[in-house]
């Protein structure tokens, strides 16, 4: 096909790459300046580092010296993973049990579940605090699983809802009229065909809960002190670099975790719905 | 060990969604073994009346009886109604032998014997080279074979097919048809098949049973259908004809005198009543009209426009003196050119009969 290129045209492209260049700028920019920033040499958090070693990791996985910071990440791995386990438990059965329903009572539920995603959560980290101390719990770790379900289970709830709307309804049909139950065209339908949604839910989730200010704020004290907190107090004290070298770690970990994720579930194509 | 075939009853089945009755009293009886099918414009009800059958919908009042059992409490699981949807419904999860597997695996089947009659399934619709494919890795027509063999494995009592052929190719279509067919009788099974085309119906079923805005308007195997439709609707749905307007002027036993009002006179047999004076509409196929020369009893003059050789048939658009439309067709004598317009005088073929409908 013979077209031709007028000037607006090539403003539209050059306008559309500077934006996107702009973005890519925007967003990458940072992590690759605190990714450089943690191989300094320095004793400072400056950029650009006057030489590159990777003397501060060695600090941060040195048992004695980075004690705390191993217990913080412990704490925030284990709430973490409990977290994202029974949120998932629970958003995938509150999902079954409104995806089909068109009753308005069913939509409501459906904003209430979602509503975490958009109410101010520290507002909510603030009346959870509240809530416990008013029925004069100790904080623990219990405490912080509980906090963190409430914001996390709703990345896991859209994505498996949205599965299941995509889930043809005439395949449960087809399932039972081959005489299948309910509870066997669960297992060997829906689930299956569900399981990637859940999946990528799950690991939206996990990171939420990994990188959680706003609830664990309120809910953790230094006993059970949680790596993002802990990495805010390290700046606050003394600059630490080693706070550099844990981004860089988380960086390189949820960069790793994303890679297995989409090879699995394709994981970018299910985080826009 | 095969079951004997299964007969179905409808019995004053009506179902509505909301306002309006997208069924309504319908009655209907399938000797085991025959093919049914329901043959309707879109929306008319057939999907809904197929659902109920199946048991995804539950009807507002009447009955569904499977052989001697009357099935309305039912779960569509315990129905043993194979059920062969629009779009197929294969597991896409599943490889294709897994997929003709599921409902024997559903039932506990042992592993041996769900092997062996999946084997006998895929030779059955010639798709064993396809058995370790996944359903997207099919085309259409192999997907509906899958369909077919995953439902007639669990050997249902009655098989429900929802416009099988819809999205397939023409000359597929055929084959396919005759694979139902096949199948059909090889299983001796109870069949109900829904679809809007009337040359499907035609070729297919044992019995077509017209519907119409959630009706059954005539049952009839389809050469009844064809030759004496029961209403205007059932007329002008199958088929194509030609309607000419006219008035009953003459009564004799079983035989009407047509007084048509482009002035000829045609005595018609009917088996339905009317009294002198009756406006009526006589339904003529196009070919059991002619095309002559000379004027003669019965005839009326026409206006010759076009004619278009199809297949062996050769199509005359004509007009009436007023300008209503009529479609004559007649057999081509090969090696004949076409003779273009000019005046002519059109009537009944030999043998022709022609259906009285009430005009209103
Ligand atoms: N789930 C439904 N909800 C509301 N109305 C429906 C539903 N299914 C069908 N209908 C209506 O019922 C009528 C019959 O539909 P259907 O049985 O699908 O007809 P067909 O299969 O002959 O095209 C239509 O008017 C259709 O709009
Ligand atoms: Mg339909």
């Amino acid at each position: 096909m013979f077209q031709r290129t007028t000037p607006s045209d090539i403003s539209y492209a050059v306008v559309l790459r500077l934006l996107a260049g702009l973005g890519v700028l925007i967003l990458v920019g940072p992590v690759l300046i605190v990714l450089i920033t943690s191989f300094t040499t320095s004793a400072a958090l400056k950029f650009p580092p006057p030489d590159l070693s990777v003397r501060w990791y060695v600090e941060l996985f040195d048992r004695t010296r980075s004690a705390h910071i191993h217990t913080a990440a412990g704490n925030t791995l284990w709430v973490a993973s409990v977290a994202t386990g029974l949120g998932t438990l629970m958003a995938v059965m509150a999902a079954l049990s409104i995806a089909r329903v068109n009753r308005p009572a069913a939509r409501a539920l459906e904003a209430s579940f979602l509503s975490p995603l958009i109410l101010p959560t520290l507002a909510y980290g603030l009346a959870s605090l509240m809530l416990f101390a008013l029925l004069g719990f100790r904080p623990s770790l219990y405490h912080l699983v509980l906090g963190h379900l409430v914001v996390i289970s709703p990345f896991v709830f859209r994505t498996t809802l949205a599965s299941l709307t995509q889930l043809d309804p005439s395949l449960l049909e087809s399932s039972a009229s081959l005489g299948a139950s309910r509870f066997y065209t669960f297992r060997r339908i829906t689930l299956p065909i569900i399981a990637p949604g859940v999946a990528a839910g799950a690991f939206l989730a996990f990171i939420a809960s990994i990188d959680n200010v706003p609830v664990s704020l309120f809910l953790s004290n230094a006993r059970t002190s949680m790596l993002p907190i802990r990495m805010w107090g390290m700046m606050e004290s003394t600059l630490d670099v080693r706070v550099a070298a844990i981004s860089g770690v988380l960086i390189a970990v949820i960069l790793i975790l994303m890679i297995v994720m989409d090879r699995l579930v394709g994981l970018t194509r299910r985080m826009g719905v | 060990m095969r079951m004997p075939p299964q007969p179905l009853t409808l019995d004053g089945l009506t179902h509505g969604y909301g306002a309006g009755l997208a069924v309504d009293n319908v009655t209907l009886e399938v000797r085991g073994g025959e093919l049914v099918a329901l043959l309707g414009p879109s929306g008319c009800g057939k999907t809904t009346l197929l659902r109920i059958i199946g048991g995804f919908v539950t009807q507002i009042s009447g009955s569904v009886i499977i052989g001697d059992r009357r099935v309305d409490s039912y779960p569509p699981n315990q129905r043993e109604v194979g059920v062969v949807f629009q779009n197929y419904a294969l597991f896409p999860h599943m490889t294709v032998a897994e997929n003709i597997a599921y409902g024997l695996a559903a039932r506990g089947v042992s592993k041996a014997l769900q092997r062996e009659r999946v084997a006998e399934m895929l030779a059955t619709v010639q798709m064993t080279a396809f058995a370790e494919r996944k359903p997207r890795q099919l085309s259409g027509g192999q997907q509906q074979r899958v369909a077919l063999a995953r439902a007639l494995a669990v050997r249902p009592r009655i098989l429900l097919l929802d416009e099988p052929f819809a999205a397939l190719d023409k000359n597929l279509r055929l084959d396919l048809q005759i694979e139902i067919k096949r199948l059909q009788r090889q299983f001796g099974l109870t069949a109900i098949l829904v679809t809007h085309d009337q040359d499907e119906a035609m070729s297919i079923a044992d019995k077509i049973a017209v519907m119409n805005k959630g009706r059954i308007e005539q049952l009839g195997s389809p050469i009844d259908i064809y030759d004496d439709p029961s209403t205007l609707f059932v007329n002008s749905f199958i088929g194509s004809s030609n309607l000419l307007a006219g008035t009953i002027e003459r009564l004799e036993a079983g035989t009407f005198g047509v007084r048509l009002d482009n002035g000829a006179f045609w005595p018609v047999a009917s088996n339905r009543s009317f009294a002198r004076g009756d406006a009526v509409f006589a339904s003529v196929r196009p070919e059991q009209l002619t095309l002559a020369t000379a004027e003669a009893p019965g005839r009326f003059p026409v206006n010759h426009a076009l004619s278009l050789p199809i297949g062996g048939m050769l199509l005359h658009d004509v007009r009436e003196t007023n300008g209503a439309k009529l479609k004559v067709a007649e057999p081509r004598v090969p090696g004949t050119s076409l003779s273009m317009g000019g005046a002519a005088w059109c009537g009944l073929a030999a043998n022709a009969r022609p259906s009285l409908f009430p005009r209103p």
